[in-house]
Formats: C-alpha cells, sequence, structure tokens
C-alpha cells in the first residue's frame, strides 16, 4: 500500500512541474504590456515604464524568470495582484470558501438525486421512471449551463420572485466572516444576533439556483453511472444467491448491490471535480458568485498576470491533489489496482 | 439494449450482411439515434443553405422593430418568425447563420484534436518507455486543468476569435483522444496478429496506420462525436464570456451573453439560442450513443 502511494505520488511531482511552465508560458505570451495595464490610460515616459518592469523582474530573460518564479513559489511567495496588490494567496484563501460552499452543495445536490434517480432507474428498468431518468440524464449531461443559469433565473427570480438575482447574501445583512461559508456563517450570526435571523434563509435562497446549474451535469453522470452500473451488478450470481437466501429486497439492493456497484460510480463522482471547477467559471459569472472563478475570469480580462498564472496553478494543484487522494481511495478498494504495473 | 441473439445456429448457413448495412441495422435499432440523426440533417442543411433560406440578413439592424416577441405570442408578427433582438434582427436569420458557426468550430476542432491526438497515442502505445511517458505527463498536465477554464486562458493570450476558438477547443480536447488511443492500441499491439505482421517485416508506420489502427477506430468515433457535441457547447461558452467569435458575426452562445440585460421583458432573446444549442448538443449524444450501439458493442453496457 505504501509504495502504492509513492508510486502515485511521484507521478505528481513532473504534472505540477509541467503545470508550473505552462502557467509560465501562458501569462508571457498574453499580448500587451503588464505596466500599460497597471497605469491605465495615462501615458508612462519610457524611464519609469524600464524602472517598473525592472522591479518586477520582467526584463530578465525568460528562463531567469521561469527560476525566480518556482524559487518564489517554493517560498510560498505567489505574488501580488498588479490591480488589489493584495497578494494572490490572501485572495485565494478569501475567495475559495465561496466556490467550495457553492461546489460541495452542487455535488451533494448531484449524488444524492443522481444515486436516487439511478438506483430506482435499475430496479424498475424499463418502466416510464426509467426512460424518464435516461431521457432527463441525458438532456442534463447536453445542457450548456450558462444558459440553463439565465433560464432559472428568469423563471424563478424574474418570473416567480422566489429567489435572488445574484450574490451570496442580500446587502442588509452584515455578516462577519468567520468560517467563509455563509450558510456557517448566518447560522453564527443568527445564533448572537436575533436581529440576523433571516440571514440563513437569505443566504440558502442565494445558493438554491447556483447548486441546480453547477450540479446539473455531475447529476446527469452520476445518474447514468449509477444506473447502468446497479443493472450489471444485479446480473450477478451472488445477488440472486442474496435473493434465494431469501434476503428482504432492500437488504439484497442496499447491502449486497450497491456496495459494488459504487466503485465505478466513485471514480466518477472523483472525477466531477474538475468539471466542477470548470462549471463555476460559468456558474459564478452568471450569478455573480465572489468566488474562484469569476476572479479568474476577471483576472484574465484585466490582464493581471501574477493572478491568472498562480490561481490557475492553485487550481490545477487541487484537481491533481483530490484525483490523488480518489486513485489512492480506489487503490484502498480494489486490491487489483493496488498491485498493478 | 437487449441482449437476445446468441449463439449462431449454423455458421456456413450464415449471410453476412454489407458493412455498411449491419452498421445501420445496428444505429437504426436505436430511435433516438435516428431522430439525432435528422435533426442534425437540418441543422447542416440550414447551414450551409443560410444565403438562401435565411428571411433576412443577420447582421442588418431593423430599428422600427426592437424586441419584437416571436409570431405565436403577444404582439408578435409574421414578419419576424422568432422575434427580433435588442437590435432589430431577425433571431431566426440569426440562429440559422449561427449554425454556420457552431458547425464549423465543431468540426474543425475535432478534427485538430483527433488526428495529433491519434498520432500522440499511437506513438505512446509503440515507445511506452520514454517518449511515452512524456506524452503521457504532458497529457496529465494539459487534463489537470478544469477544461473550459484552460481554453478561457489559451483564447485569453491569442485574442478572442473564430480561429483562437478552434485552437483552444481542441488543444482542452487533445488529452483524451491520445489516452484513448493509447489505451487500444497497447491492448491491441499484445494480439497475434500484430506479431505476425512484426514478423513477416511490416515496417513501424504500416504498423501503427494499417495494422493496429484500424482496430482502434470503433471507440474513437464514438469519442469524436461526444467531443463534437461538447466542442459546440465550449465554443458557446466562449462566446457567452465574449472570448469567441466576434460581433457581428452571429454565433449561438454570443446571442446569449447580450441576452442577460432582457431578461427581465425579452424571454425569446434568452431562451430560444440557448434552446437551439441544447437541441444540437442533445441530437449530436443521441447519435453517439447509437454509433456506439452499431460500432462497439463491447461499449453498450459501459455507458
Amino acid at each position: 500500500m505504501f509504495s502504492f502511494i509513492l508510486r502515485r505520488l511521484g507521478l505528481l511531482i513532473p504534472t505540477f512541474f509541467g503545470i508550473t511552465l505552462l502557467t509560465f508560458s501562458l501569462i508571457r505570451l498574453i499580448p500587451g504590456d503588464p505596466i500599460e495595464v497597471m497605469v491605465g490610460e495615462r501615458s508612462l515616459d519610457p524611464q519609469m515604464h524600464a524602472a517598473a518592469l525592472h522591479r518586477l523582474g520582467l526584463d530578465k530573460p525568460l528562463y531567469l524568470q521561469y527560476i525566480d518564479y518556482v524559487v518564489n513559489l517554493a517560498h510560498g511567495h505567489l505574488g501580488d495582484s498588479l490591480i488589489t496588490r493584495v497578494d494572490v494567496w490572501t485572495e485565494f484563501t478569501t475567495l475559495f470558501p465561496a466556490t467550495l460552499e457553492l461546489a460541495i452543495c452542487a455535488m451533494i445536490f448531484a449524488v444524492v438525486l443522481g444515486l436516487l434517480a439511478g438506483i430506482v432507474a435499475a430496479i424498475k428498468r424499463g418502466s416510464l421512471f426509467d426512460h424518464g431518468v435516461m431521457g432527463l440524464s441525458l438532456t442534463g449531461f447536453s445542457m450548456p449551463i450558462f444558459w440553463w443559469g439565465l433560464i432559472l433565473i428568469m423563471f424563478f427570480s424574474v418570473r416567480l420572485g422566489w429567489t435572488p438575482v445574484a450574490g451570496r447574501i442580500d446587502l442588509a445583512f452584515d455578516i462577519p466572516p468567520r468560517t467563509g461559508f455563509m450558510l456557517i456563517d448566518t447560522w453564527l450570526a443568527s445564533s448572537r444576533d436575533p436581529s440576523l435571523s433571516g440571514a440563513f434563509v437569505d443566504a440558502l435562497k442565494h445558493l438554491i439556483l447556483p447548486t441546480i446549474v453547477l450540479g446539473t451535469i455531475p447529476l446527469a453522470v452520476i445518474a447514468r453511472m449509477t444506473r447502468s452500473s446497479m443493472l450489471e451488478v444485479l446480473r450477478e450470481d451472488y445477488v440472486r444467491t442474496a435473493r434465494a437466501k431469501g434476503l428482504s429486497p432492500s437488504r439484497v439492493i442496499f447491502i449486497h448491490a450497491l456496495r459494488n456497484a459504487l466503485i465505478p460510480v466513485l471514480t466518477v463522482i472523483g472525477l466531477q471535480v474538475g468539471v466542477l471547477m470548470g462549471g463555476a467559471v460559468l456558474t459564478e459569472t452568471i450569478f455573480s458568485w465572489p468566488g474562484i472563478g469569476k476572479w479568474l475570469i476577471d483576472a484574465i480580462q484585466r490582464r493581471d498576470y501574477p493572478v491568472v498564472q498562480n490561481g490557475i496553478l492553485l487550481v490545477a494543484t487541487l484537481v491533481i491533489l483530490v484525483n490523488f487522494v480518489v486513485d489512492i481511495l480506489y487503490g484502498v478498494a480494489n486490491p487489483r489496482i493496488r498491485h498493478a504495473k | 439494449m437487449t441482449q437476445t441473439q446468441n449463439a449462431a445456429p449454423d455458421e456456413a448457413a450464415v449471410v453476412y450482411p454489407s458493412p455498411f448495412k449491419e452498421f445501420w441495422q445496428g444505429f437504426s435499432h436505436n430511435k433516438g439515434a435516428v431522430v439525432g440523426l435528422a435533426f442534425m440533417t437540418l441543422i447542416l442543411l440550414a447551414a450551409i443553405l443560410a444565403p438562401w433560406i435565411a428571411p433576412y440578413s443577420p447582421i442588418e439592424q431593423y430599428r422600427d422593430h426592437m424586441l419584437v416577441p416571436p409570431v405565436w405570442s403577444d404582439g408578435g408578427t409574421s414578419q419576424f418568425l422568432l422575434g427580433t433582438d435588442e437590435a432589430g434582427r431577425d433571431i431566426l436569420s440569426r440562429l440559422i447563420w449561427g449554425a454556420r458557426q457552431s458547425l464549423f468550430i465543431g468540426l474543425s476542432s475535432v478534427l485538430m484534436a483527433l488526428i495529433p491526438g491519434v498520432v500522440g497515442g499511437l506513438l505512446s502505445a509503440f515507445f511506452p518507455k520514454l517518449l511515452g511517458s512524456s506524452i503521457m505527463r504532458l497529457m496529465d498536465v494539459l487534463m489537470a486543468l478544469p477544461s473550459l477554464l484552460l481554453a478561457v486562458a489559451i483564447v485569453a493570450i491569442l485574442g478572442p476569435g473564430l480561429i483562437n476558438s478552434i485552437i483552444a477547443i481542441s488543444v482542452v480536447s487533445l488529452p483524451a483522444y491520445v489516452r484513448l488511443t493509447r489505451a487500444s492500441a497497447m491492448t491491441e499491439l499484445n494480439r497475434d496478429y500484430v506479431t505476425a505482421a512484426r514478423v513477416s517485416g511490416a515496417g513501424l508506420l504500416r504498423l501503427m496506420f494499417v495494422t493496429v489502427l484500424p482496430n482502434c477506430l470503433a471507440p474513437l468515433i464514438v469519442h469524436a462525436t461526444m467531443s463534437f457535441s461538447s466542442a459546440i457547447i465550449d465554443a458557446a461558452a466562449l462566446g457567452f464570456l465574449g472570448l469567441g467569435v466576434q460581433p457581428p458575426t452571429p454565433e449561438w452562445g454570443m446571442m446569449l451573453a447580450s441576452a442577460r440585460d432582457y431578461i427581465e421583458r425579452a424571454w425569446w432573446v434568452v431562451s430560444l439560442p440557448g434552446l437551439t444549442i441544447l437541441l444540437s448538443v442533445l441530437a449530436i449524444n443521441l447519435m453517439g450513443d447509437g454509433l456506439r450501439d452499431a460500432l462497439d458493442p463491447k461499449l453498450k453496457r459501459a455507458a
């Protein structure tokens, strides 16, 4: 087991360096001058321009800039935003809880509904419900989620007025950020200050539509995967044996079949983390959700080099770490993978 | 869907259908696939015939007819069947012309990912040691980045536009082709027929492209169909973020970017372009399911 983890960890290192090389070169190739972006429309005399380039180390040869970059990373310096002057790590850690909260809610939504729908569809194979689930999941899988968000806003926020259009919380509530998770913060705040009692419900209302939008594609994938994996397992001899022993149908399905059916589903769930981070870019843009996705898009549009570079680096690192953990868990669950070369 | 046909009773008596007929039998067995094919044929025809069938120019602005609703709702006129947008442009004509952009981006990015992906996959299967593992590490790097984020970053560097969207989308979809080709080529490489070809002196290129590749095609074709649909979505997403095809060229995703401001008073401006994207993507995915049933029965139960 230990050597399996070490082997996987060994694969991570070249990937990580590859990503630093990619983020480094991506950003150097962007057309336009970073100094001009910083000073905006005002013109700058050449001397000050050169001095600014020198101060930021942008006048060195590229390979030296790369070495500087990696050395800084090794020291934990991710640079400051050119626009806000706040360091990238602080910005990332301030905004990340918003994305994480949204992603967790979306994942819970997708896993709970997806597993249920998939299991019931597999049990009632060929029924109207089964066809409905398969049709809906194919539709969900094909959904352009930025449009889906607009349609949900149009219907639930504009027509019915049930949910707010944008943001995480109504401006009327002044919630001290303690954990960065709005649901927890509002809960804590309202338990101490009764005037904030509506804040939790308000935060929940803000969260509903983005959760649905971000969770739609994972939901569709999980429902499909659960169904086909359940169908596979339900055909196995040991399921028939369990039935023949006279076990109750629910015990056969949830204890005997589901456990084994879950293995491929878990892999799919792990793979959705990358999908969620990509989806967060669009979802956060539509709902003005102050998270990592919107931050990165804004940074790209403002040519905020350090933010784009290290923001993408942080997101990619996160994705490979999660995939690493999923790999390990998969190895724990399945010895055949652990011992394969 | 069901697994009925079991054993062939008498091999000699079986008349094998032509490959195409056999393919069509498998494909048309899946009704959704046939519907998808019909819809995509329609979209393809609309794209090709756009200059002749679109009622108006997609960029002509009728200033007296701004935000006219579709013909079936109150205030709609038969002059503009699907209504007009905020600048008084005919939505139906923009959708028809937009099909050109979407299909073009989809097709070209599939080709631009498929060809290098297949070559890279074959190379890494034939030379698994140094070359193969470095190709795979490179693909790991690309896969670690969420695809849309990578596409956005690439477009941000190259600048927005049609060609750059295609490049971005093909780079993003490259790793899947490499991995898929490598995986199926690796299994084929252990087969006896490959050894036989090698022993009888087939060269490397012949082994790669004539002996092994044809036997890896089925999953590749199915995946190419699926990635065609995701290319359309990604292109629309880039357009929506203002990084794709630039105005005034009509593109489905870009039509939605400007529609956001009219969400409160013009549902048709918001709904119709997205519905077109959804239906096209759905149709292609249905076709992909049918292709899988017809070409790759092994995969049938997997997805």
